[in-house]
């Protein structure tokens, strides 16, 4: 599936049947259409036979508890650890994390698809899950030889090294996403950010002039991967789990540097320059997530600049200004298809 | 009734249920442009990222302007101020009527929302703040309730509906807890009637032909009475209200609350998986969750960590064991996804990263703040 496929679906209202999920009013739908001559009798009567037997999916409520149980399993025996780590039993327990691990990737090993350099279909519907469980349980035990033991001493970067070039290999072999994400945010904790969407903001310290640029560098670097890919034709379903990681660490580097650090000369044009690019990708690609993000992204910073550098403290002029700015924006974002005129529907 | 160009919105519809048979191989590729052709729909429904990020911009844009015309006009009492909100609500839900939904034609847009919401608040709030300064919470639910109901159906909105829907309970439960002495035996069942009331009705409500522009409405409100049934009886939410209201630590008829909490989950399964009804099914499996969390409430049967890993355990193996089942025998039920595939699956990715993804980076860069973090996870280590 590309990248751009679920904004499509987006596109196509079928969030609306997602969070709708009713049919009963397709009986007369049928009805008005037969009677506007618009489909044949007898297209009409297999409809209404689909419409009868069509088969109830238990697709993604199966799927949710695949993925909530592997969730509690970690979680459970992570807080286990956590709760026995100088108690006589952690050996035990330590060998049953272990074994769960190992488990795991055995029966990955053993039902493995060859490689592809494509999308690869997962040989049975729990495979992604018990990869996942097994990369997660691997933490929990490196974890704890790191803690109990020190196997790693003092080379920390050993203990984030390791898991990253796993995951990564992981991921492409395997083709996961979801291990991918694993092993990006591993790359990140090696180059000592902390990088999880949910975490960005409140776990880095953005006065260190080091983490931002870190942060500058990695989120560059995250956005480069997949237009490599893409040239090389490997692995392009990745990009969007690339280039998701790599706007948000961007941006939000290039908005500390500005605010925390109070370098806007250097990080200002840095930020226009993502936006400006983000913005492009968004309109080459019709992918609309990446432009509202470059949008929100660049408003903050240009709003913060004005603000910072205004000569006096006027409320009404800053309310002008949002009333301003934002029409504009308004304007911009619902005429959008107008200001990118060269892109190929 | 509704506000939108109702040809509009049964295009929208048929187009909809067509582009599915059309997925299915039941329809020609000519048939379904005609029926396109056929069917036109001229609204302004953006891609759900840019109506997010027009309803955020637009709700600046609106604060702004309040602000601005706060500056200029200066109410200066309470009175003043409640006639200037109720002002500016009517202006944007006029500007909602004349500019965005006639002549702008929006839909879905963001902008329709939340001039729906900025205005509707503004004048229930104007309301609200010319009422007498000790008024009980019935009377700002009673005067509120009129307002939703009208944004529910005028403009078919969903957060409108679910708003009126909650109201309403609201202003029945305030209601029987004013009865003397019968207060506390009559609440939870007084919950749970007007929940199966409000069901009913918003289930044969989805069912009419007529009633076709509120069905997303009614569907939203079908799944929160689903959920006011079992928190109404549920023991945990029983005896927490009752000490919370009447101070008492045990509650009355204490056997049916808990009869209730283990056996409600269980017929919201069963009834969802043979009537295939999707909603029932799924809340069932929530409230399977909350019925566990209402149990070691009370119960301490096993240590948080064990009941973690062995749940997620006993999830893995249902889940396992179903799909195995379902996929040796075709029938009613499957395991094949339906059309919304690609959308669900990029929300798993999504999901995966925001949940599990932040244990890589908390491998200690020191020994002594290896902690919490590490071995964290989601969801499970909150309160159980």
């Amino acid at each position: 599936m590309e990248g751009q496929s679920w904004g499509k679906a987006l596109e196509n209202r079928e969030w609306l049947k997602m969070l709708i999920f009713v049919k009963k009013m397709n009986r007369h739908i049928l009805n008005n259409l037969l009677r506007q001559e618009l489909i044949a009798p007898e297209d009409a009567g297999e409809i209404a036979q689909y419409e009868a037997t069509k088969p109830f999916s238990l697709h993604w409520e199966l799927k949710t508890l695949l993925y909530l149980g592997v969730l509690l399993i970690n979680a459970g025996l992570g807080y286990l650890i956590y709760e026995n780590i100088d108690s006589i039993g952690h050996a035990a327990l330590i060998a049953l994390i272990g074994a769960v691990s190992a488990g795991c990737f055995w029966y990955v090993v053993r039902r493995r698809q060859p490689f592809s350099r494509g999308e690869v279909e997962s040989p049975t519907p729990y495979y992604d899950y018990i990869l996942l469980l097994g990369c997660l349980t691997f933490l929990l035990m490196e974890g704890y030889w790191q803690y109990q033991y020190g196997i790693f001493g003092t080379r920390y970067g050993l203990a984030t090294f390791i898991p990253m070039v796993l995951f990564f290999g992981l991921a492409y072999r395997f083709d996961h996403r979801g291990v991918l994400s694993l092993g990006i945010t591993a790359l990140a904790s090696w180059l000592g950010v902390t990088v999880t969407p949910r975490d960005l903001l409140s776990q880095n310290d953005f006065n260190s002039q080091t983490i931002v640029q870190t942060g500058v560098f990695l989120g560059a670097l995250l956005t480069a991967v997949p237009f490599l890919c893409e040239r090389w034709e490997f692995k392009k379903h990745f990009s969007p789990t690339y280039l998701n990681f790599g706007v948000h660490i961007l941006m939000v580097s290039c908005l500390a540097g500005m605010m925390a650090l109070d370098h806007p000369v250097i990080y200002f044009p840095l930020l226009c320059c993502a936006v400006g690019f983000f913005t492009w990708y968004a309109s080459s690609r019709a992918s609309f997530y990446f432009l509202t993000v470059a949008v929100l992204y660049g408003y903050i910073g240009t709003t913060w600049l004005i603000f910072r550098y205004s000569p006096s403290f006027d409320f009404t002029f800053y309310l002008f200004y949002f009333i301003v700015s934002c029409a504009g924006i308004i304007f911009f974002l619902t005429n959008h298809k107008r200001f990118f005129k060269t892109q190929t529907p | 009734m509704i506000a939108y160009n109702h040809k509009w919105l049964d295009a929208l519809l048929t187009k909809d249920a067509a582009r599915e048979w059309h997925k299915k191989g039941l329809l020609s590729d000519e048939k379904w442009q005609t029926i396109q052709e056929q069917h036109p729909s001229n609204f302004y429904s953006p891609n759900v990222f840019i109506r997010i990020g027009l309803a955020i911009f637009c709700m600046i844009l609106l604060f702004a302007a309040l602000g601005l015309a706060f500056l200029f006009m200066e109410p200066d009492s309470s009175t003043s101020a409640a006639l200037f909100s109720l002002f500016w609500g009517t202006v944007w839900i006029v500007l909602l009527e004349s500019w965005a939904i006639r002549s702008a034609r929006h839909f879905g847009s963001g902008i329709d929302d939340m001039l729906l919401y900025a205005g509707a608040s503004l004048i229930i709030g104007s309301l609200w703040n010319l009422l007498p300064y000790d008024s009980e919470p019935l009377m700002y639910c009673c005067i509120a309730w009129p307002f939703l109901l009208a944004a529910g159906i005028r403009y078919g909105d969903r957060l409108a509906a679910a708003a009126t829907y909650c109201c309403a309970l609201l202003i029945v439960l305030l209601v029987v807890n004013k009865i003397p002495k019968l207060a506390l035996y009559l609440l939870p069942f007084a919950g749970m009637a007007f929940s199966a009331a409000a069901w009913f009705f918003a289930r044969n409500g989805q069912r009419r032909y007529h009633w076709r522009h509120w069905s997303g409405g009614l569907a939203v409100v079908e799944l929160l009475t689903l959920v006011s049934f079992y928190a109404s009886g549920n023991y945990w939410v029983v005896q927490q209200a009752g000490l919370e209201l009447f101070g008492l630590e045990q509650a009355p008829l204490a056997w049916f609350f808990w009869a209730f909490t283990f056996a409600v989950p269980a017929l919201y399964i069963f009834l969802g998986l043979r009537r295939k009804d999707r909603f029932m099914l799924d809340i069932g499996l929530g409230c399977v969750a909350a019925m566990v969390f209402t149990y070691r409430y009370y119960f301490h049967v096993m240590p948080l960590a064990w009941a973690a890993a062995t749940g997620g355990a006993v999830l893995l193996a249902t889940a396992y064991f179903s799909i195995r089942y379902l996929r040796k025998n075709a029938g009613a039920y499957t395991y094949d996804a339906g059309t919304e595939k690609s959308l669900l699956q990029e929300a798993e990715v999504q999901v995966i990263a925001h949940t599990v993804g932040g244990q890589t980076t908390a491998v200690p860069v020191k020994k002594d703040t290896f902690g919490g973090g590490q071995f964290g996870g989601g969801g499970a280590s909150g309160e159980f």
